[in-house]
């Protein structure tokens, strides 16, 4: 498959270039290395520097991986439905767009299922439950479910171009919950709590000094372990189609191969009589 | 620490889940790397 097959030349040449110079193994790793220690900081002033929240407690800890998964989860989100996009623009229509829909995606569900999992684990000690029929809760289920459904479909269709543009398709029509997940404490009564740091569409933080110091750095942290992430599962992502590629190409020669043969002893039979 | 088990769970949690997904990643890109007879470079 060409990379710059249904796009303008200059586009797929572009993109290309910028690939190539930025996607350097070299680059991954001092990002990787950025990542970890930026992931120990975070571990570091979530756990031991920021002090307890004066009404939840230690449980408040929880909110430096909390919070910046759920953003790092929408974040993704935000990327896979940007990339389908310019994937069924047809001045762009390029299979790197599907290849960085499909990875961001795989890393939105992660994310997103993190989140879930860490809410539970807060929502034990603060509210009583593990979980509970919540607008904020609900939702995002509902969000996790949907790019699950995303990924599914993708793993249904053999042709790469039906692939990508019906699931580029189904990314579009899912990001349509992400919305719903953030705006849910305003437009329903929830116990879940409202913005801390976002509230009526102004940075208004609810918290100061080292708590907001630890919850800034999480975005940060995480933000640098998801661009990680997901340069080398775009990465992945390539080389797997390559195989896909190679495999396709030599079912094809062997399709042929035999065709010959058979051509050949029909002839022969032919002959023959 | 009041409700130590939640919160290192939750932290021991996050970790895992990361690490686990970028040393799959890893794995595979080196199986992908194998099959296709180079190093895990972009084309």
């Amino acid at each position: 498959m060409s990379d710059s097959k249904g796009s303008t030349a200059g586009d797929g040449a572009s993109v290309a270039a910028i690939e190539s110079r930025l996607l350097t193994e070299g680059n991954l790793r001092a990002l990787g290395v950025v990542a970890v220690l930026g992931l120990a900081v975070l571990a570091f002033l979530g756990l031991s520097v920021a002090p307890p929240d004066r009404y939840q407690g230690d449980a408040q800890r929880l909110m430096y991986v909390h919070v910046p998964t759920a953003l790092m989860g929408f974040t993704a989100f935000a990327v896979t439905t940007a990339a389908s996009g310019l994937y069924l623009w047809r001045r762009t229509r390029n299979p790197r767009w599907d290849r960085l829909a499909a990875s961001s995606a795989e890393l939105g569900v992660v994310f997103t299922a993190l989140t879930l999992g860490l809410g539970m684990l807060w929502g034990k000690p603060v509210w009583g439950e593990f979980w509970t029929w919540h607008a904020r809760l609900v939702t995002t289920a509902v969000l996790l479910f949907l790019y699950l459904g995303y990924l599914a479909l993708r793993r249904m269709i053999a042709d790469p171009g039906t692939r990508a543009r019906r699931s580029a398709l189904a990314a579009i029509v899912a990001f349509a919950d992400v919305p719903v997940v953030y705006f849910s404490v305003d437009w329903w009564r929830s116990l879940h709590q409202k913005g801390t740091l976002v509230n009526g569409g102004r940075f208004d933080p609810q918290i100061h000094g080292t708590m907001l110091l630890a919850l800034m750095w999480g975005f940060g942290a995480m933000g640098v372990a998801y661009a990680y992430l997901l340069a080398r599962r775009f990465l992945l992502a390539a080389m797997e189609e390559g195989i896909e590629e190679r495999m396709l190409d030599a079912a094809i020669a062997e399709r042929l191969a035999e065709a010959e043969l058979e051509q050949a002893a029909a002839f022969k039979a032919t002959e023959v009589v | 620490m009041e409700n130590a088990e939640y919160v290192f769970t939750g932290w021991a949690l996050t970790g895992v889940v990361l690490f686990t997904y970028a040393f799959r990643v890893a794995r595979r890109t080196r199986r992908a790397a194998r099959s296709l007879g180079r190093g895990p470079e972009p084309r």
